[in-house]
């Protein structure tokens, strides 16, 4: 069985706990406009363009049988409406300005990444994180790695929108170490407006789901979702679940402008910049007498 | 120009604290720096030697090329040195010992090697495969200033001229030019106390003046007699650093808590220095010279060493927080509290100190060389990539490169002349020409050994070797109870890459054919489609990737060099060699002589850094991938393939972080690798003082081994450093 992976990243330290490697699959049932993963969105391979890499071969113009490939006002430019995506000028681009996002892996490729670092994964109490995209739309290749990961001692953790009702996702959950659970807005009508999808699954998630620990992050997106009221009711929902580790505001990450640009995407949130270190602190002091642990990443 | 001395430079009322003297004397370092980068980069280590214009020497030369040989030479333009040689004198300063040259950088480049004791025929083979033989290289081996410590130079000259006594005249030239040497120092050292006296007199800051006179009193007391207090023993230090840099650049400084500690404690015992008092001290010590320290790790027993006076060593150096050359020995027992600690003030400061030093690995691998458990734990971490036992060994170390890429460049030139070439062909070739390199390195070698006394005799650096007076013979004629030759390959990445490409992408993808690739090689891939081709190759699967066909063909060609280097012991009876991967900062010479090659490098471009590999290895540039590739090069007899590790500063910005950071420090050290160089940089900022160096005078890189600013480097060294941090780091998070 093989399955589209976005990427793996190993020696990745800000998805859970420890030294980890990030399987990101592709895929995702919500449409955060913020997302700095754009290319994890669709099911489906994506060609991404990176202009800066180009060194003007021409190779993808003779390639291309569809002529998706245009220069327009001096500018190379990818036609998207006739692109099907087939990877054939990605294959001849040898300077990687063409790549392809998404490749069918099978879990013995996956796991040949994922072993090479488990002396890191020991030492730190780190291990493998399962991350989109969302893993609950791909749950029956995620269990079979995290069978595999636990078969080799490896610890599994998920980045989740739990936006799944939980009988189709709970074998799957039963199988894994840690949850780290995204709530972005409490609100359902805004939650909504900015994901494409309802809050309601993910908040009854969060209340069912005892077992195994969890850490519910809502990452702070100026005037969307850094806003108090929203995150107090948040931590207000957290309150008093037994197996919560922490609550974590999570910084705006701006890194996925030029992903935007090589998908000829709009982003919608390009000129915002993350929260200094001053008032990401601040929004964890904000929350301070909530009874909660907060966790705050700058 | 800096000035050399500072008396009444400060106002004549003011009490200064310790903090207070430390950020000043900071202060001047930083502008001393920027003096020093005006004049022009330098790719080497910071050495805490002054530029100034008031002291000029010149070398009386004893051959009719102006240049100096042998034993007597050396001695009398070195006693001559010294006795003109002025003080460096900052009052704020707990110590004097600034030097301001390097006598053996005084000779003419082209006569360094005494032509008397030529080796044409070597060098024939040494320029054909670029070879740097380290012929007449000189120290990279490290004394024990314990030795120093327990005699002080007064016991040196009694005990050179005892043993004077008991030797025949085939020995003279030894001990005259050892006592010549011993001699002036020690007046040498009566003029600075009798100069420091006066200078107590004019400084009109009575705290100031203070100072000076107790300066005079320590260097009076340390003149002759072994240092008998802390502050004595760390004066001898510094006077150690000076004369043996002034001398000939002269190495090492040994493990500096152990070393100290018997002073620190008897003091602290007797109620005459305190802990902060002792920091000022070691902080005065760690701006005098960047010279390497070791701290903590494991005693010949197991036993763990860190002291009070190691923990004390860090606080000095994160007070004075300059270019430092520490590192810590991580080892099984190893105190776990001062461990982290390190790691804390590894990202606090951001200065590329401490690096780290696997004890199992190096252990293990220099028992192998036939060594005992005990003589491998003395052998401290002494220089950038090299360990060494002070006072038993005879190294050469970091001071032989052989170039393997330009080796490679040789057997794929002979292989295109063949009708079917193909990579075991080339493979065939590579080992008959690496073997011709490594035995022509190794003969250099030997030649270096009988012949540099008559060149360079080490007369600083002899007299702290074990039973070497009692001989009565230079380092190189016998004088040292070990030989553990240092043989270091250069440019593994980029043979490992080339085979890798060529395996790829011809025999494998029948992409291009050996002839269509030769074309554009010949043509530097500047011809029609070379700049395509280039990336096709440039893009295979690289060393460093995580088991790539690169990381197959990495530990091919480490095996093979290990076996070839160890082979020498067998030409060479009584002599180790030790094989490891470094370049030193040889990247950018040893890639010069080189054209285009099949992993996509183009002609003159530098070799990759030491054992690490190509930049952009790896799309993710993992650093746990990376660290793995070069555990699995070890050639594991004792010597390093170090991990140059670049990390941004925003990893470890909590204590989470710290432990994150801690774990991957052990764990790359537990996983084979024998020595960690770590930057912590901010992407942005670097790239920002790769525009306008002088904005950041103070940033302080990892070069290689040794720690540098940024700014004293050249702009192309400046470049790889760019170019090693943005493989990893490619994009910065502190857009804000």
């Amino acid at each position: 069985m093989k399955h589209l992976i976005t990427d793996i990243q190993r020696f990745s330290l800000s998805d859970g706990p420890g030294i980890r490697t990030t399987v990101f699959f592709k895929g995702c049932n919500m449409h955060c406009t913020w997302c700095h993963n754009p290319e994890t969105l669709s099911m489906d391979r994506d060609l991404m363009f990176y202009p800066a890499k180009c060194i003007g071969c021409g190779r993808c113009f003779s390639t291309c049988e569809n002529g998706a490939h245009k220069i327009e006002n001096g500018i190379h430019i990818i036609d998207r409406s006739l692109c099907t995506k087939c990877g054939k000028c990605a294959e001849k681009c040898y300077a990687e300005a063409l790549t392809m996002s998404g490749k069918e892996m099978s879990v013995e490729q996956i796991m040949f990444e994922i072993r090479q670092d488990k002396a890191y994964y020991d030492a730190s109490g780190g291990g493998v994180t399962l991350s989109g995209g969302e893993v609950l739309c791909h749950t029956d290749f995620a269990l079979e790695i995290a069978k595999a990961c636990h078969a080799e001692g490896i610890s599994v953790a998920i980045e989740t929108n739990l936006s799944l009702p939980y009988e189709k996702i709970e074998p799957f959950i039963k199988e894994v170490d840690l949850i780290m659970a995204d709530l972005k807005i409490f609100d359902e009508e805004t939650h909504k407006k900015y994901t494409g999808i309802s809050n309601k699954t993910i908040i009854e998630n969060i209340k069912r789901i005892s077992h195994p620990k969890m850490v519910i992050r809502t990452p702070l997106i100026e005037g969307v979702t850094a806003k108090e009221e929203n995150l107090r009711s948040i931590a207000k929902l957290l309150s008093g679940k037994e197996n919560l580790l922490y609550y974590q505001l999570l910084n705006f990450n701006p890194l996925g402008d030029s992903k935007y640009q090589s998908l000829n995407k709009t982003n919608d949130f390009s000129s915002l910049r993350p929260y200094t270190d001053e008032q990401m602190k601040a929004f964890g002091e904000m929350l301070s007498n909530t009874g909660i642990k907060i966790k705050v990443s700058e | 120009m800096s000035k050399i001395k500072f008396i009444n430079a400060y106002p004549a009322d003011k009490y200064y604290s310790y903090d207070e003297r430390i950020a000043l004397l900071r202060a001047r370092k930083i502008s001393q720096t920027e003096e020093k980068a005006k004049l022009g980069g330098a790719d080497e280590d910071d050495y805490g030697v002054i530029v100034q214009d008031e002291f000029k020497f010149e070398l009386e030369p004893n051959h009719e090329n102006g240049s100096i040989y042998g034993y007597r030479a050396w001695s009398e333009n070195y006693s001559r040195l010294l006795a003109s040689h002025p003080l460096y004198c900052d009052p704020l300063d707990a110590f004097v010992g600034k030097g301001f040259l390097f006598m053996e950088r005084l000779r003419p480049k082209q006569y360094k090697w005494n032509p008397d004791y030529p080796f044409d025929d070597l060098k024939k083979i040494f320029d054909k495969y670029n070879i740097i033989s380290g012929i007449d290289n000189c120290h990279h081996f490290t004394p024990d200033l314990e030795i120093g410590f327990a005699l002080g130079w007064g016991g040196i000259l009694k005990l050179l001229k005892t043993e004077r006594t008991k030797h025949d005249e085939s020995h003279f030239e030894f001990y005259d030019a050892e006592i010549t040497v011993v001699e002036a120092i020690i007046e040498f050292l009566y003029r600075i106390s009798d100069e420091l006296l006066e200078l107590s007199k004019i400084e009109k800051n009575p705290m100031l003046s203070e100072n000076l006179f107790e300066m005079s009193r320590v260097n009076r007391n340390v003149a002759e007699g072994k240092p008998e207090t802390f502050r004595e023993a760390v004066q001898w230090l510094c006077w150690f650093s000076m004369l043996s840099r002034t001398y000939n650049r002269g190495s090492a400084g040994g493990q500096l808590d152990e070393m100290l500690r018997p002073y620190y404690e008897r003091d602290t015992e007797k109620g005459i220095l305190k802990d902060d008092e002792a920091v000022f001290y070691l902080a005065c010590l760690f701006l005098q010279d960047s010279r390497y320290f070791q701290l903590g790790g494991p005693d010949i027993n197991g036993k763990d060493m860190t002291s009070r006076l190691s923990y004390l060593a860090l606080e000095a150096a994160d007070k004075i927080n300059i270019a430092c050359n520490l590192t810590i020995r991580v080892h099984d027992k190893m105190n776990e509290d001062f461990f982290i600690k390190s790691i804390e003030y590894l990202f606090k400061n951001k200065q590329g100190w401490p690096r780290y030093s696997s004890d199992n690995a190096l252990v293990e691998g220099f028992m192998r060389c036939g060594y005992s458990k005990e003589l491998a734990r003395r052998r401290v971490a002494a220089g950038c990539h090299w360990m060494c036992i002070p006072g038993m060994e005879y190294t050469m170390n970091d001071t032989v490169k052989v170039n393997l890429l330009r080796t490679f460049e040789i057997a794929y030139e002979e292989m295109m002349l063949e009708d079917e070439p193909s990579t075991s062909k080339l493979w065939e070739l590579y080992r008959k020409h690496l073997k011709i390199a490594v035995d022509a390195t190794g003969n250099g070698i030997i030649h270096h050994l009988r012949y540099q006394t008559k060149s360079q005799p080490e007369l600083i650096l002899n007299l702290f070797q074990h039973g070497l007076i009692e001989k009565g013979i230079n380092i190189t004629d016998g004088g040292a109870n070990y030989y553990n030759m240092c043989v270091d390959g250069s440019g593994i990445a980029m043979v490992a890459d080339s085979f890798a490409a060529l395996e790829q992408r011809i025999e494998q993808e029948h992409k291009i054919t050996y002839a269509e690739l030769d074309k554009h090689i010949k043509a530097n891939y500047e011809d029609e489609d070379g700049e395509y081709i280039r990336q096709l190759m440039l893009h295979s699967a690289r060393y460093g990737g995580g088991n790539t066909l690169g990381d197959s063909w990495a530990v091919r060609i480490k095996d093979l060099y290990t076996e070839l280097v160890r082979d020498l012991c067998n030409q060479h009876k009584g002599i180790n060699f030790i094989p490891g991967f470094f370049s030193w900062s040889n990247t950018i010479l040893l890639g010069k002589s080189v054209g285009a090659t099949p992993n996509g490098r183009k002609s003159g471009e530098p070799i990759n850094h030491g054992a690490n590999p190509c930049s952009n290895f790896r799309a993710d540039g993992a650093v746990t991938s990376m660290c793995n590739s070069i555990a699995s090069i070890q050639p594991s007899y004792g010597n390093t393939a170090p991990v140059q590790l670049e990390v941004d500063p925003g990893i470890a910005g909590d204590k989470e972080g710290i432990l994150k950071m801690a774990a991957m420090v052990k764990t790359i050290l537990s996983t084979g690798n024998t020595l960690l160089n770590i930057n912590i940089i901010d992407t942005d900022k670097i790239l920002e003082a790769h525009k306008d160096p002088m904005k950041y005078p103070d940033l302080v890189v990892r070069v290689t081994g040794f720690t540098a600013y940024f700014a004293m480097l050249s702009p192309n060294f400046r470049q790889l450093v760019v170019n090693r941090i943005t493989s990893v780091n490619p994009k910065s998070i502190k857009d804000k």
